[in-house]
């Protein structure tokens, strides 16, 4: 990957076309397994559909949410997608900010993988709703100082420059794909390329302009992403409530929400790499490296685990006390420890260790940690809402524990099928990695992209 | 087999069931025999009466009507069969030791109170002749006005006497009260006079509603069949204070509360981020107009 500059325009032309060739293989290629891919995806978020269609009609009584958990498997898939979207902020403005080569064939990774998450985030915040016709009051009626005010506000900010951030780089590779794709992809795909990629001409103005509206973008997403987690996360911290009532709220979510987004995107690209042969591009030196990223942002989310809990069990206050027994040893102990072993102690000891560092390796464990990350979210929500401070009485049996309903796994079931298929449009339609960039790496020089090729 | 198990079953279900329905109350064969100390005539049958009126009514409703409350088991009424058979002794044990939802009295009332709790319930054994006899209420009219400045609430009864003609209700008590949230609140009680008239000074400390206004409803014991008077409105109570649930100065204010700085913060990272957004928009248009050139 180093800057090996190569000489004769020959060579040039011969990689770029190769290069060209295995990104786009994935856009032009028609195959069933694909189509099946697609096809199973909207059926089983079209199930998911149907279920919010019920529960619209039928209301929120469709829910295991009751009284006293009014905050239930939703809002544990709204903080966890929240968390997964955190990912473009890590790889795709941090680390290039700070100038860090290899992340750059990763980072249209990280952005599909924001721009799902926080899309669904809103989505599910709607879901969430009895009545989602009367969301417009939060934005005519909200309170400025409300965190689900702000959340709601810093939720569409980062989608948007999430969107942006996305668009912006892969403006020219929209014109080489307009260029070079002839009639190998349909004419409404092709006239979607040459809209979108606004009459590239690949001047070094434009190049200059690009560079600087990514900048920017960078820049404005450090404090808008730390921020989406941190104000998600004092949608809890805001309130007296046993286990939420912590001031280490805001980076123990930015933590565990770059542990989520780092699984994520070794899955992804992991998928890349064996569904359309890109060794040469997702090298098991990104493997490696990546697995190094995720042993690092692991210790964190240790360390502030360790705060996070550590801290409230040596002191046992009355109500705290009850929610962390409840957590160590009662009815969650299951799911807690199993998540703290499973999903951040083991993956970080095991990645240690070469071995478990190579691409199959890594993403199973990749695919654990991920997984555990959506069991924390749940054991951040709804344990808490089951210890109010006032004793639950004169109520029913079924208000004092939560368990999710079938319409509420269906719901669940469309915000997965929903989030992958928005990574699998965006995989389908854009090369996964930004061409332009990655040519740039190995060397090639900016006028041969912006030339038309001779046949 | 299974068929003597099922029978068997069935059986233990049965005989519990019976067990649960109506569990025979048992007194110690020497409790029921003991004997009142207290004597009966009137003056012990009243007495037993208004301690009837303030510990059991509750529950058991009035001698006779058989209104007891619907607990389960239902508190016999004390002038029916089931109260009657008990012996002296016996509803001296019960009412002492209680039983389920009918409470102990051992522990609130005085040994000499339940003796003549007893008293009053054999005013309708079947077997005495009542002292105390409960007459129909009496036909009566009752009229009240507010004096506000002198804070006195003026009262005169008057009642059917055998003639049918209504005459001045003399030495009868006249219960004074406010109107609360979920009931009347008494506030005192007073005698009238010879002429049926009474006076009652309201006190100074009646808390009101926000602006201090006060209903004053005036009625009439039991005994009598009157209407009550309400007085609505009256300018004579202490105004109520509701403690605003949201002060200025906290972060979490409404709107037209919250601190300046908040509503700046807030408004200038928003519009920050947005003005920046429309910058890089603007970068997208300069993009397209430099392919042009
Ligand atoms: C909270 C309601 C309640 C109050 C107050 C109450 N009782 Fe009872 N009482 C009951 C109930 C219910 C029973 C029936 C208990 C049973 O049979 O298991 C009962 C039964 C009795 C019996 C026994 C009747 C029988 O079956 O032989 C006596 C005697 C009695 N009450 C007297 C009194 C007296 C006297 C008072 C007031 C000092 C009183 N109760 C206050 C609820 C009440």
């Amino acid at each position: 990957m180093e800057m090996n500059k190569i000489e004769s325009p020959e060579e040039s032309r011969k990689l770029l076309d190769k290069i060209v060739f295995d990104l786009t293989r994935s856009i032009v290629k028609k195959d069933e397994l694909t189509r099946f891919w697609f096809f199973i995806l909207i059926v089983f978020a079209g199930v998911g559909l149907w279920g919010w269609a019920i529960q619209i009609d039928q209301g929120l009584g469709v829910t295991g949410m009751r009284d006293y958990v009014s905050w239930g498997m939703y809002i544990a898939n709204f903080v966890f997608f929240v968390a997964f979207s955190l990912v473009g902020f890590l790889i795709s403005s941090a680390m290039h900010l700070l100038n860090i080569h290899w992340v750059k064939p990763i980072s249209r990774v990280a952005e599909q993988v924001a721009i799902a998450g926080v899309a669904l985030a809103g989505i599910i915040i709607v879901m969430d709703m009895g009545r989602p016709d009367r969301l417009l009051n939060v934005f005519l009626h909200g309170r400025f100082a409300s965190p689900i005010v702000w959340d709601l506000t810093v939720v569409t900010t980062y989608l948007t420059i999430s969107v942006l951030l996305f668009y912006i780089p892969l403006i020219p590779d929209l014109a080489l794909l307009r260029d070079r794709l002839g009639d190998e992809v349909p004419k409404w795909k092709m006239k979607i390329y040459t809209i979108l990629s606004l009459g590239w001409k690949g001047n070094a103005k434009q190049y200059k302009t690009v560079y600087h509206a990514m900048r920017v973008l960078m820049i404005l997403i450090v404090p808008v992403g730390l921020s989406i987690h941190t104000v998600t996360s004092w949608l809890f911290a805001a309130t007296l409530r046993a286990g939420w009532d912590t001031t280490i709220f805001g980076p123990y979510f930015v933590a565990g929400a770059f542990v989520a987004g780092v699984a994520a995107v070794i899955i992804l690209m992991y998928i890349y790499r064996i569904r359309h042969g890109l060794q040469e591009y997702f090298e098991d030196i990104h493997f490696d490296k990546m697995a190094k990223l995720l042993v690092f942002v692991s210790l964190v989310y240790l360390y502030f685990n360790v705060n996070e809990f550590l801290v409230p069990g040596y002191k046992m206050k009355t109500a705290e006390g009850i929610h962390l027994s409840n957590i160590f040893s009662g009815g969650y102990s299951l799911m807690f420890w199993s998540v703290q072993i499973s999903g951040l102690i083991l993956p970080t000891i095991l990645l240690l260790f070469k071995f478990f560092r190579k691409p199959l390796s890594l993403v199973i464990i990749s695919v654990v940690v991920l997984a555990t990350a959506w069991l924390k979210r749940f054991i951040i929500v709804i344990p808490t809402m089951e210890h109010p401070f006032l004793p639950i009485q004169n109520v029913p049996e079924n208000f004092h524990h939560y368990a999710p309903t079938s319409i509420e796994i269906m719901i669940t079931l469309f915000s997965f099928c929903a989030a992958i298929l928005i990574i699998s449009v965006l995989a389908k339609f854009f090369p996964v990695i930004t061409i332009w960039e990655y040519a740039e790496e190995k060397g090639i020089d900016k006028k041969y992209l912006s030339e038309q090729p001779k046949n | 087999m299974i068929k003597k198990l099922t029978l068997l079953i069935v059986v233990i279900l049965f005989l519990s069931a019976q067990q649960g329905i109506s569990q025979e109350w048992l007194v110690p064969a020497d409790k029921q025999s003991i004997e009142n100390p207290s004597d009966y005539n009137l003056e012990n049958v009243k007495k037993g009466k208004d301690l009837y009126m303030t510990n059991c009514k509750s529950c058991h409703g009035d001698a006779g009507k058989n209104n007891s409350l619907a607990l389960v088991p239902l508190p016999p009424d004390i002038a029916s069969e089931t109260m009657q058979a008990n012996s002296e002794g016996s509803l001296f044990y019960k009412l002492s030791n209680g039983k389920g939802l009918m409470p102990a009295f051992e522990t609130t009332l005085p040994e000499a109170d339940r003796w003549l709790l007893v008293n009053y319930i054999m005013n309708y054994s079947p077997d005495n002749t009542p002292v105390w006899v409960d007459l129909p209420p009496v036909k009566a009219r009752l009229k009240a006005t507010v004096n506000t400045v002198n804070r006195l609430v003026e009262i005169f009864a008057e009642a059917e006497n055998k003639t049918g003609n209504y005459s001045n209700l003399t030495e009868t008590p006249v219960n004074v009260c406010v109107e609360r949230a979920f009931g009347n609140l008494p506030i005192g009680q007073v005698l009238t006079d010879n002429e049926g008239n009474a006076e009652f000074s309201i006190p100074e400390n009646i808390i009101g509603d926000e602006e201090g206004f006060v209903t004053v409803v005036v009625s009439l014991g039991e005994d009598f069949e009157a209407k009550k008077v309400t007085v609505e409105k009256l300018k004579i109570g202490i105004p109520k204070e509701t403690p605003k649930l949201i002060k200025k100065g906290v972060i979490w204010s409404t709107n037209e509360n919250i601190p300046m700085w908040m509503l700046l913060s807030y408004l200038g990272a928003v519009g920050g981020a947005w003005l920046a957004i429309i910058y890089v928009v603007f970068q997208i248009v300069k993009i397209r107009r430099l392919s042009k050139e």
